[in-house]
């Protein structure tokens, strides 16, 4: 899995560089504006250990902000999960604050905390929170009734095992969830990098921006597109491990 | 302990016409009683306005002392995170553990014991999801097609198992086996398609209690008279 994720990227990555080139050399752009494959491999050699760092700090902030997202996602949810006004409420607010974007709150974030770490985690987890939330709403809320109905008629029916059940019984659409929004809260946190932020690849990316210098940028973009293969199928791996041991199969 | 109906009419909520209407019938002593007719014709509904799971009907239902009435059906699955034997330690009060092992062993399912829920047969899974529900603490237990997949010798003992272990109980078996109810049942409500009146007939079962306590005549005299009432 984890070769087969690195695999496909390098795939992508190589027919967008050889899309680029293509479009360099047809219409004869010269290395300012697309630089030759030389040119972006002495970037590489330069930036390397810069940019990998970076692409590190970044990821710190993004795994720190995406666990934190998952941890708010169901703890709301499992609160949120009952048919009572509360619960009526958190998924209303839930699904219209969803769809305000994050990113247009991230300069307030910005003047209010500064442009640290804690500015970047926050938009990262609020990024990754909601999509999270939402599906973690649809599936503790939803009943698995071939297996709860025994313990509602017998009484033993408890909180902690309703969730637990539809919990297991959705523990693929949870891992695909959760894989899935690393990719958010990898792209909130450049994002957040981006707009203010003094560390981290965005950061960069923002440099090499005002530099108009595309070799940093194509290799930010690569140490991004690799680092993130790596961690979706290390998340992934790591919800087979999980699904292995809790249904022995 | 009489389970009474008087006047039973239930009517779906988005439909006109009643599922079931002027359903009279009593269930005067504990033993294995039945629901048999076609499918659709209300069986299920009326079980589940017995056990309280459907609140929205009219005429009278009188069930003193049966304080506590349990449905379970054939589609039902035990939780996968843990073996079936596990689990059935799990949900059975401590003393009625060695019934439970008992219930195991006559079950047939002493080899799978071990097994997750989704690894048995659908025969065992059934078999497995009863025996649950029968060391629960109950009145009356309604079994909705609690034995399908489940071969014909091994579904007689099972039955003569439940009606010895517990013969102060009511059981209503919904079954569309009509050879089976006629055998085993004290009385069977038969439920006829709602064009006919009365919509329910009760018929007397054999109500055998070992292998061959029945004469064939008796049985087939029954059978006929389950059959034509349908």
């Amino acid at each position: 899995m984890l070769y087969r994720r690195v695999f496909q990227f390098f795939i992508i990555y190589f027919l967008f560089i050889s899309g680029l080139m293509l479009l360099k050399y047809c219409l004869g752009l010269s290395d300012y504006v697309i630089p030759a494959l030389s040119g972006m491999f002495q970037t590489l050699i330069a930036e390397y250990s810069q940019y990998s760092f970076a692409t590190l700090n970044t990821m710190t902030v993004t795994v720190i902000g995406q666990v934190v997202s998952v941890i708010m996602a169901f703890v709301i949810g499992i609160t949120g999960r009952q048919s009572t006004w509360f619960g009526s409420f958190i998924k209303v607010a839930a699904y219209n604050i969803q769809a305000y974007p994050i990113v247009a709150l991230a300069p307030i974030l910005f003047i209010l905390l500064g442009d640290g770490f804690l500015t970047r985690l926050l938009i990262a987890a609020m990024i990754c929170y909601f999509p999270v939330l939402l599906s973690v709403l649809g599936i503790v809320s939803k009943p698995v009734e071939d297996i709860e109905h025994f313990y509602r008629v017998t009484g033993r029916m408890r909180w902690q095992l309703e969730v637990k059940i539809r919990i297991f019984e959705n523990l693929s659409q949870l891992t695909t969830v959760i894989t899935g929004s690393a990719t958010l809260a990898m792209a909130g946190t450049i994002v957040g990098e981006f707009i203010a932020a003094d560390a981290g690849i965005g950061y960069r990316i923002r440099i090499a921006l005002y530099q108009s210098d595309l070799a940093k940028v194509l290799i930010a973009l690569f140490l991004i597109g690799i680092t993130i293969a790596v961690y979706q199928a290390l998340l992934e791996l790591l919800g087979i491990a999980i699904k292995r041991a809790w249904t022995g199969r | 302990m009489p389970l009474i109906c008087d006047n039973m009419t239930f009517t779906y909520p988005e439909t006109e016409n009643p599922l079931f209407s002027d359903v009279s019938f009593q269930l005067t002593r504990p033993g294995f009683h039945s629901f048999f007719g076609p499918s659709g014709v209300g069986k299920t509904s009326l079980a589940k306005i017995i056990t309280g799971a459907i609140e929205r009907y009219s005429g009278g239902i009188s069930m003193e002392g049966l304080r506590t009435r349990l449905y379970s059906h054939n589609k039902e699955r035990l939780p996968g995170w843990s073996g079936v034997g596990h689990h059935l330690t799990r949900v059975i009060p401590p003393s009625m553990q060695a019934e439970k092992d008992k219930l195991v062993e006559i079950f047939g399912l002493s080899d799978c014991i071990k097994s997750r829920f989704e690894q048995l047969s659908m025969g065992q899974q059934n078999r497995a999801n009863l025996i649950r529900y029968l060391l629960q603490d109950w009145d009356l237990l309604i079994m909705d097609e609690s034995l399908a997949n489940v071969d014909e010798r091994t579904r007689a003992t099972i039955i003569l198992t439940i009606k010895a272990m517990f013969p102060n109980r009511y059981f209503i078996y919904i079954s569309h086996n009509a050879m089976e109810v006629s055998r085993f049942c004290d009385s069977i409500l038969v439920f006829r398609n709602n064009s006919k009146t009365p919509q329910t007939v009760m018929v007397r079962g054999c109500n055998i209690c070992d292998e061959e306590d029945v004469a064939h005549e008796v049985l087939d005299a029954t059978l006929l008279e389950v059959m034509n009432a349908v």
